[in-house]
């Protein structure tokens, strides 16, 4: 068999007595989506932590192409191929959309300081090229934001928000893109674009992977062929939408607790 | 004992106690405010000059003879004044950065110390020269060998008052449970009631008031005030409350006490130990933040994601 | 595929005439009011100075328009900007009418202006607090004059050395930075500057509290910088030649500041200075980069110090107090954070507005210190505040 694109295998992190993610197996191949429900407060969100490297893992493992990266700075993992967004989107709400973009590319550009000191040329030749490849990234992902490319990301509304988070994780170059909840905020119209957004992508770059965090349950039909349960920190089943909403055990704990909150 | 051991040990706890009193005026504004008032110190030596004053006044006046009456009454009413004085300044000035950048605030309040500082100098006669500063109180007791200043003992026990004064205030009544609310949640603190605003002035008050005592028994114990002993006491008074952990009263004494503790040290055991002690003492404060970055009882800044 | 926006070449762009007017209106007109605010001796003349400074300011922060055009304008004409700049910083002194306490104030208000620069590296571009930049000037200027005076070293040789001791000393200082941050981080700042000052204080070898004295002044090609400059027949005060080297020293650090902001670096900086994390998962080894800008800071800072230190030839600590850092910290904030002429202009302010003030003796502190925080009140963002970044097709 070949070696999964990323794996973790045991994966587990404490925060005081507190499980917040015991023992999960994953596992990924090149182009395929995952995608990963549960409850709140399940751990999707620290699971993602953990493998991007935010927080130490108490035990287990996370391999990469089959190169153990488990316990590398986050800097380092992002380098490796793992970009993600945020729950919350983080952007860098003072600087313009390209300048997002552009430190997106941060670990596929070179120049440091002496160069950009010493070789003005060269470090502006391929500041340059990375604006341009900003450009057509914010154009792949959505023309509007392209229109706006030369505002600040602060003034952006929510599902612009989302898709310049996109666009910056695509700019790495990942072999992995995690995403997490893409839709949280947003109305139905959004969300329906943004999947619609999604598809684009994904069809521009088959051999990306995607790990997608979703509660909305449309999101899920309509993408991913694969997905994992998670709750109480712990992978309860795993295996394709149609068949895993079936299971008792998810529907007691993830749409029972969905019929709750609608 | 030794006598020069336990002169030390005396030593180490009047310093102590001195900058505990100011410290504990910057970590309870930070807890409260998230604030850093960095005129603390010169708001602080303000003190010794309103007593200063006030006593000649009534010397000049009044009871010309009752020096010890006209001292105490001085020290209250320097005490009350500069509570307002902190009022005021946060009035005037710091409640202005209340939603600012951490670093416009700390800015602004290195000016507003240089204001304190050259209002001192300018208001009060020949500011700039040194003043000579009566000690509280002038007699002494034998403990076993060793003759201890009343005035020692003074300090040390008004401070160990004030604290647990300020400890019994914060935890029991309702002013401080109100502050501790303000602190904890502004705006659900605001739903139950409680008028920040108010909340913040008694804050400055209180916290102006103990430091007013520090400067005091600072200027008491050095025997002399200057208008700009407040850069140096604030300097020690922040970073005795940073290394014990911002927000943390006991840290603030903590601190304190190991600031205290390396300058006594290196006082008596090093021949020019009067001129390395702040050398000393703000290695240790290096060293304690790159072992415990958040201080010693500070809670570690967990970022959530 | 839409079609690719057309690149225009940076030679090729449209220079108005109304552009050239606007940049040369902008230019003569700073270089005038400067000339007029150092030559002044009236009071009441300096005070109205002032004031048609403040009301250009209010005008700018009521039509944003008037600052967009400039900025347009100089964007524009380039070329007419720089070389219109560069001839007006060069003939500047021969307009001083021979004031050598006007040169004075200039040389020391550039070498402020690089000390601001330089802070903006961390503060502006990183937001990281540096109370120690005082330090790292204390540290280029005692390692020249040390160098100097005691193993008879060349100035021009000691301005790398100093240079490169102050970068370690910046990278030692960064180094806490890793895991300390905020107000505890500008704690450690401050302590490192009190240490060193303390330290600079008590040692032997460095002149203890009565400093170093008669660091020789430097020559070049047979010209000494103690003596003037005597050129087309005008005589210049020998001030005129630190005039020009700390005018070189601002060029060196606009330079600097403008390539690294453009570029993958000064991008980094920005980016942990908006969201830490974030910037820790777009591949930014931020630990890293903090380390960067302290040393950068230290770097260009040591440069005005060994400048200082053989422009005046006497040192002592007390030029280099926890007060100076933190006045270099004002002229970046007032001036306006991550903005290249704004750092400058705060520079300029803070340091010519308490000279020019000696009229008012004893208030001079006080007032400054007022003017700081009705400053900080009124225009928090600074005179100039950061302005996008601009790409070469915009």
């Amino acid at each position: 068999m070949a070696v999964p694109l990323l794996e973790t295998r045991n994966l587990s992190i404490r925060f005081g007595g507190l499980v917040a993610v015991s023992r999960v197996d994953l596992s990924l191949a090149a182009g395929e989506t995952l995608c990963i429900i549960g409850p709140n407060g399940a751990g999707k969100s620290t699971l993602f932590n953990l493998i991007s490297g935010i927080y130490r893992q108490s035990s287990g493992t996370v391999r990469l192409d089959g190169r153990d990266i488990t316990g590398w700075p986050a800097h380092r993992i992002a380098a490796a191929g793992i970009a993600r967004t945020f729950q919350s989107s983080r952007l860098f709400g003072d600087l313009t959309l390209v300048d997002n973009v552009v430190i997106g590319m941060h670990c596929r550009t070179r120049t440091g300081v002496i160069d950009a000191l010493l070789r003005p040329r060269r470090a502006r030749a391929e500041f340059e090229a990375a604006a341009e490849r900003a450009g057509e990234l914010l154009r792949l992902v959505s023309p509007g934001l392209y229109e706006r490319r030369h505002t600040l990301a602060g003034t952006l509304p929510q599902a612009d928000r989302r898709r310049l988070e996109i666009a910056r994780a695509l700019a790495s170059d990942p072999k992995i893109i995690m995403l997490d909840e893409p839709s949280s905020g947003m109305d139905d119209r959004d969300t329906d674009a943004l999947i619609e957004d999604i598809r684009l992508t994904m069809a521009e770059r088959p051999g990306l992977a995607y790990i997608i965090i979703e509660h909305d349950m449309r999101l899920v039909a309509a993408l991913p062929e694969r997905v994992v349960v998670i709750d109480y920190g712990e992978k309860i089943a795993e295996g394709h939408f149609s068949e895993v909403r079936l299971m008792p055990r998810v529907q007691e704990a993830y749409l029972g607790q969905k019929a709750a909150h609608a | 004992m030794d006598v020069f051991v336990m002169q030390n040990l005396l030593n180490w706890l009047v310093l102590g106690s001195i900058y505990a009193l100011v410290a504990l005026g910057f970590s309870l504004l930070f807890g409260v405010l998230n604030v850093i008032h960095f005129s603390h110190g010169d708001v602080s030596i303000v003190a010794p000059f309103v007593v200063l004053a006030v006593v000649q006044a009534l010397l000049a006046s009044v009871f010309p003879a009752a020096t010890l009456g006209a001292l105490a009454l001085a020290c209250v009413l320097a005490i009350v004044a500069v509570g307002l004085i902190g009022v005021l300044a946060d009035w005037l000035v710091i409640r202005r950065f209340r939603n600012a950048p951490a670093m416009m605030a700390l800015v602004a309040t290195v000016a507003l110390g240089t204001v304190v500082r050259e209002v001192i100098r300018m208001v009060y006669p020949q500011g700039s020269n040194p003043k000579p500063f009566p000690r509280l109180i002038e007699s002494r007791v034998q403990l076993g060998d060793l003759p201890v200043p009343v005035f020692s003992l003074f300090v040390i026990a008004v401070s160990v008052l004030m604290m647990t004064v300020l400890f019994a205030v914060m935890r029991y009544t309702p002013l401080g449970m109100r502050i501790r609310a303000v602190a904890e949640d502004r705006a659900t603190a605001r739903l139950m009631g409680i008028r920040p605003g108010h909340i913040f002035a008694a804050t400055f008050f209180i916290a102006s008031a103990v430091g007013a005592i520090g400067g005091l028994f600072f200027a008491s114990y050095a025997g002399v005030v200057r208008f700009d002993f407040g850069i140096q006491l604030g300097l020690i008074g922040f970073s005795a409350a940073v290394i014990g952990g911002l927000g943390s009263m006991q840290g603030a004494i903590l601190g304190s006490l190991l600031i205290a503790g390396i300058d006594t040290l290196v006082q008596a055991t090093m021949a020019e130990g009067a001129s390395y002690r702040l050398v000393f003492a703000f290695l240790l404060v290096i060293v304690v933040l790159v072992l415990k970055p958040s201080g010693i009882l500070g809670r570690p800044i967990m970022e959530k994601v | 595929m839409m079609a690719e926006p057309p690149r225009i070449a940076l030679s090729a762009r449209h220079t108005s005439a109304a552009d050239v007017a606007v940049v040369a209106a902008a230019e003569l007109g700073g270089a005038l009011l400067l000339g007029l605010f150092l030559l002044a001796d009236d009071s009441r003349f300096i005070v109205a100075l002032l004031v048609l400074l403040g009301a250009g300011f209010a005008a700018l922060q009521i039509r944003p328009a008037i600052e967009e055009r400039i900025v347009a304008a100089f964007r524009n004409a380039r070329f007419t900007a720089l070389g219109l700049g560069s001839a007006i910083v060069l003939a500047y002194p021969f307009a001083m009418q021979g004031s050598s306490y006007a040169l004075h104030l200039l040389v020391v208000a550039q070498l402020y202006a690089v000390l601001a620069l330089a802070l903006n590296f961390q503060l502006g571009s990183a937001n990281i607090p540096n109370f120690a930049t005082g330090a790292s000037y204390g540290i280029g200027a005692y390692t020249s004059a040390l160098l100097a005076i005691d193993f008879g070293v060349s100035f021009w040789l000691t301005l790398p050395i100093a240079a490169v001791v102050a970068t370690a000393f910046g990278f030692l200082l960064g180094f806490p930075s890793m895991r300390t941050r905020e107000t505890y981080l500008a704690l450690v700042t401050i302590a490192f500057g009190i240490v060193v000052h303390q330290l600079l204080n008590n040692f032997d070898w460095t002149g203890g509290p009565n400093g170093l004295v008669g660091i020789p002044a430097p020559t070049i090609l047979g010209h000494s910088f103690a003596a003037p400059i005597e050129l087309f027949g005008a005589r210049l005060p020998s001030q005129a030649n630190f005039y020009y080297l700390a005018a070189a020293l601002v060029a060196l650090a606009i330079v600097s500041a403008r390539r690294l902001h453009d570029s993958r670096v000064g991008l980094a900086w920005n980016a942990l200075r908006a969201d830490e994390l974030a910037a820790r998962c777009q591949g930014i080894n931020v630990v890293w980069y903090k380390m960067l800008a302290f040393a950068v800071d230290a770097f260009l800072a040591a440069f005005a110090g060994s400048v200082y230190a053989a422009y005046v030839s006497y040192i002592s600590p007390d030029n280099f107090t926890f007060l100076v850092s933190v006045t270099i910290m004002t002229m970046v904030i007032v001036g306006g954070m991550d903005n290249t002429l704004g750092v400058i202009l705060g520079a300029f302010l803070l340091t010519l507005l308490p000279e020019k003030l000696r009229i008012f003796a004893d208030y001079r502190l006080l007032f400054v210190s007022v003017v700081v925080i009705l400053f900080l009140i009124l225009r928090p963002q600074g005179l100039f505040p950061q302005r996008p970044r601009s790409y070469g097709g915009r």
